[in-house]
């Protein structure tokens, strides 16, 4: 028994010790291997962190600008931590009292982020360090605030067009002429889109598409897009959300018009032989589908799996009498979290980033600026060879951004969902008994557009009640705060 | 006062269960009971919990995510168990065979359980992808064969179209039947007279192989007439993109996607067979050889012996399932992130997206207080039914 006590002492003593004396990582600690620039003003720096997102070249991008900081100054030293789920780490290191000093979030974290008083808001720095409004294309800034109030500022900003793969337009260069269609020219409505699909589409034996000519869910990272190139929106003036406006449904309706067409089932195993986003098997680099609605990002992607590529970007098609050109805009930027250990120096980072930070950083990405002014020496030699079009299309007066909302993350996925359904719902057989050719045709659509409306009114309904209840709450905690 | 050599005795057994409690006291009582608080209150993350009473619960009554969530969760549990406890059963009771190589099968069984449920799941992902997927690949080349099969006797295309249009060769298929009857039917002992005789045996397999050949076109013609769309989607089915029902037409159904998901549950049912093994070798020979002695067929002695000697065993499977059921996350949210159209958005999923997505820790905790209440009111059903049927042999 005597033994048994022993062992089990010897066991939790070891335990302990290992972990009292194991050494805490510290990031200011010096590596002559990898520091060694830095050798003589080491000891004097303070020394911050920055979690970021970014993986594969846009990480080493954003180590460049790091480095380029670092180097530019002798009082602060970054140290890039590269993070997955950056947003929910950092949420969490927050809440645990262990935030990074600087933290790259998206745009749909602003509020939520916000709202739980997460970030610093920087609008005072800002106006010290003369900053203003004016420094920024608006609807970028836009993204960064919540209630008033400036939380974050952007780093890379993404503008959305239309790439065609040029080798399939002339591939069917005969079949399209033959269409009234231009071979060397996008579409430039929607209706032309359409047909311009339909001939550079190619169907196996089977059923299933070899190359689709558009498909609407590749990469189906845009749904929130698609109403605002039919003149609708998500929210109105006053935030409250309106999935169901008239516009929404012609969009609903156009994206079903696909699922229809070519077959929901066909469409699905189709999408199931596309390979991962930044891989050679990426549907548009592979060329299985000739259009696709992307980001500024994408052509850097394509450089890097397949320089050769023959494609064309072009700002995307909005519907008859929606004027454009039009893009959605997002972007990535950079906060302060509450309660980070360095504020001062994390500021003094994130201010060097809106500046000289942001070219280093946009350039080695292949994206443009969020900025009101952009130095000309930026696009000389840019890597992205159709800069132009995403820049035109971000300052484009018509160009849309989802306000900082509450419930957006809630809306987003709700609207997701409802995609989903509507994307996969079936008219029922016995709807369509005794009916053929045009009858049936006008019944399928008379029913699709009942269930779209369907379900994009009980959109609303439950946004309105979530947004409703948190409000309520907020107006709650503040009267409890007061008394 | 107690005695110096009892101290010793009660200090060792509390030092031994020291650790547990400590961990039970810190990392599940206080937690649990925190959650039991936060589930009155609306609590966002950085900031006071603020309490609200029951609004928590009042608003998962009516929140139509949740009541989806939890239905999913309910019809896997519903199929997973069952399917689960009688493969694992199967698998056990083979096992059990005393056949040569038992070990190796028994590793093999039992390896798929040690694999990392993300590679499990990335793995799967793969076999059930309805271009490329081994699956499809697998089920694609059994339709060819079967179609030819049963294009011999049906008109195969017309079938596929929801007609019914018969072969002259359809006629052979009633050869099936003559074979059953003179092998097992009045003739047969004037036929074949020696009960063991070899060609009494040859002409009962081959009675068998007729009866089996005969089945499966018009199994087929059956399906493709009376199921034509469940038919149509087994050829290829889309698996964990395809949310609807399968049965089709039946819209509490499990969707393609969880069946996939179901279907996948099965790759680790070695754990579960090992611990029906353990059991199964502690059966008392004797009882068999009782059975064996009052004429007692194969699944006589399956059913009144060894099921009954290893129900307590079944019944912590059966526990340890519902409670597994109720904690799937790993899967769906690799696998399909909850969709298409929340068909596989488990209730555990939903509690980590209410918590770490939307940020609402009351609500995730009030979702988990009521998971708890069901998982143990199922707990509590089980032991319940069980008691007429759970014999211990101990007692």
């Amino acid at each position: 028994m005597r033994g048994v006590h022993f062992i089990l002492a010897a066991i939790v003593l070891v335990v302990v010790m290992v972990a009292w004396f194991e050494p805490r990582p510290d990031v200011a600690e010096y590596d002559p291997a990898v520091h060694a620039a830095f050798k003589d003003t080491w000891a004097k720096r303070v020394h911050i962190t920055y979690w970021e997102k970014w993986g594969s070249f846009e990480a080493e991008a954003a180590q460049k600008m790091v480095d380029a900081f670092n180097a530019s100054q002798d009082e602060v030293f970054c140290h890039y931590i590269r993070t997955s789920q950056v947003d929910r780490k950092a949420m969490l290191a927050i809440v645990g009292g262990q935030p990074p000093d600087v933290v790259g979030l998206w745009s749909d974290n602003v509020a939520p982020y916000a709202e739980a008083d997460a970030l610093m808001p920087l609008d005072d720095l800002m106006a010290r360090a003369g900053l203003g409004d004016d420094h920024y294309i608006p609807n970028y800034l836009e993204m960064c605030r919540y209630d008033g109030r400036t939380y974050v500022l952007p780093t890379a900003p993404v503008s959305i067009a239309l790439f065609y793969n040029l080798d399939h337009f002339r591939a069917k260069a005969a079949q399209l002429r033959a269409a009234g269609l231009d071979p060397n020219h996008p579409p430039r409505t929607i209706a032309e889109l359409d047909r311009y699909a339909d001939v550079l589409t190619v169907m196996a034996p089977d059923g299933t598409p070899d190359v689709m000519g558009f498909l609407p869910t590749e990469p189906g990272w845009y749904h929130v897009a698609w109403p605002y190139y039919f003149g609708g929106g998500l929210f109105d003036a006053n935030g409250s959300p309106t999935p169901d406006l008239p516009a929404n449904v012609r969009a609903f309706e156009w994206l079903k018009g696909y699922a229809r067409r070519y077959g929901r089932d066909n469409l699905t195993r189709f999408r199931q032989g596309f390979g991962n986003f930044d891989s050679p098997q990426n549907a548009f680099i592979d060329g299985k589908v000739s259009m696709v609605l992307h980001g500024v990002f994408f052509p850097q992607f394509i450089d890097r799996h397949r320089p050769h590529l023959h494609y064309g970007v072009a700002p995307f098609p909005c519907a008859p009498g929606v004027r454009g050109p039009r893009s959605f805009l997002n972007e990535d930027n950079i906060g302060i979290p509450r309660g980070c250990k360095h504020p001062e120096a994390a500021w003094k980072f994130v201010l060097w980033t809106q500046t000289r930070g942001l070219e280093i950083l946009n350039r080695l990405q292949g994206k443009h600026l969020p900025l009101a002014r952009v130095p000309d020496s930026f696009r000389q030699g840019h890597p992205n060879r159709f800069l132009k079009v995403f820049e035109d299309l971000a300052r484009s007066p018509e160009a849309c951004v989802i306000p900082t909302s509450i419930v957006w993350r809630e809306y987003s996925d709700e609207y997701k969902r409802g995609f989903d359904h509507i994307w996969h719902w079936q008219v029922p057989k016995s709807a369509l008994d005794g009916l053929t050719g045009a009858e049936r045709d006008q019944e399928t659509r008379q029913l699709t557009r009942e269930e779209i409306v369907r379900t994009l009114t009980d959109m609303r309904e439950t946004i309105e009640g979530k947004l409703r209840r948190k409000l309520e709450r907020t107006e709650q905690r503040k009267a409890r705060a007061a008394q | 006062m107690i005695g110096s050599g009892r101290f010793r005795r009660y200090a060792t057994g509390y030092a031994f269960i020291l650790p547990w409690i400590l961990g039970l006291t810190f990392l599940v009582a206080g937690p649990f009971l925190a959650a039991g608080y936060f589930s009155l209150c609306e609590y966002p993350p950085l900031k006071d919990p603020m309490y609200i009473g029951g609004a928590n619960y009042a608003e998962l009554l009516g929140d139509p995510s949740f009541h989806r969530a939890l239905g999913v969760t309910m019809l896997y549990a519903a199929a997973a168990i069952p399917l689960g406890v009688i493969l694992a059963m199967t698998l056990a009771m083979l096992l059990n065979a005393r056949i040569r190589g038992q070990s190796f099968y028994r590793v093999i069984f039992y390896l798929p359980h040690l694999v990392p449920t993300v590679v499990v799941a990335i793995l799967w992902m793969w076999i059930f992808n309805a271009k490329a997927g081994l699956l499809n690949f697998v089920i694609g080349r059994l339709f060819a064969a079967g179609d030819w099969w049963t294009g011999l006797f049906f008109d195969v295309a017309a079938l596929k179209v929801g007609k019914f249009v018969i072969h002259g060769g359809a006629c052979w298929l009633l050869a099936a039947p003559a074979l059953a009857a003179a092998t097992w039917g009045p003739l047969a002992r004037r036929l074949w007279p020696r009960e063991n005789s070899r060609l009494r045996q040859l002409v009962c397999l081959a009675a068998i192989m007729a009866i089996v050949l005969a089945a499966l076109p018009l199994l087929s013609a059956a399906a493709h007439t009376l199921r034509p769309e469940d038919v149509r989607k087994f050829r290829s089915p889309g698996w964990l993109t395809d949310g609807d029902p399968m049965p089709a037409g039946v819209g509490f159904a499990p969707s393609w996607a969880l069946w996939s998901l179901i279907i996948m549950s099965m790759w680790s049912v070695g754990q579960m067979a090992v611990i029906y093994l353990a059991k199964l070798q502690d059966v008392p020979v004797e009882l068999y050889e009782a059975a064996e002695i009052d004429g007692a067929s194969w699944w006589r002695k399956t059913v009144s012996v060894t099921i009954p000697m290893i129900s307590p065993v079944i019944l912590f499977n059966v526990v340890m399932a519902i409670i597994g059921a109720f904690q799937v996350f790993a899967e769906p949210y690799i696998m399909t992130g909850g969709g298409p159209e929340d068909k596989t958005r488990f209730v555990a999923m939903f509690v980590y997206e209410q918590a770490f997505r939307y940020h609402r820790l009351g609500y995730a905790s009030a979702v988990a207080a009521v998971l708890f209440v069901i998982i143990i009111a199922l707990t509590l059903v089980a032991f319940r039914v069980s008691k007429k049927h759970v014999h211990y042999s101990g007692r």
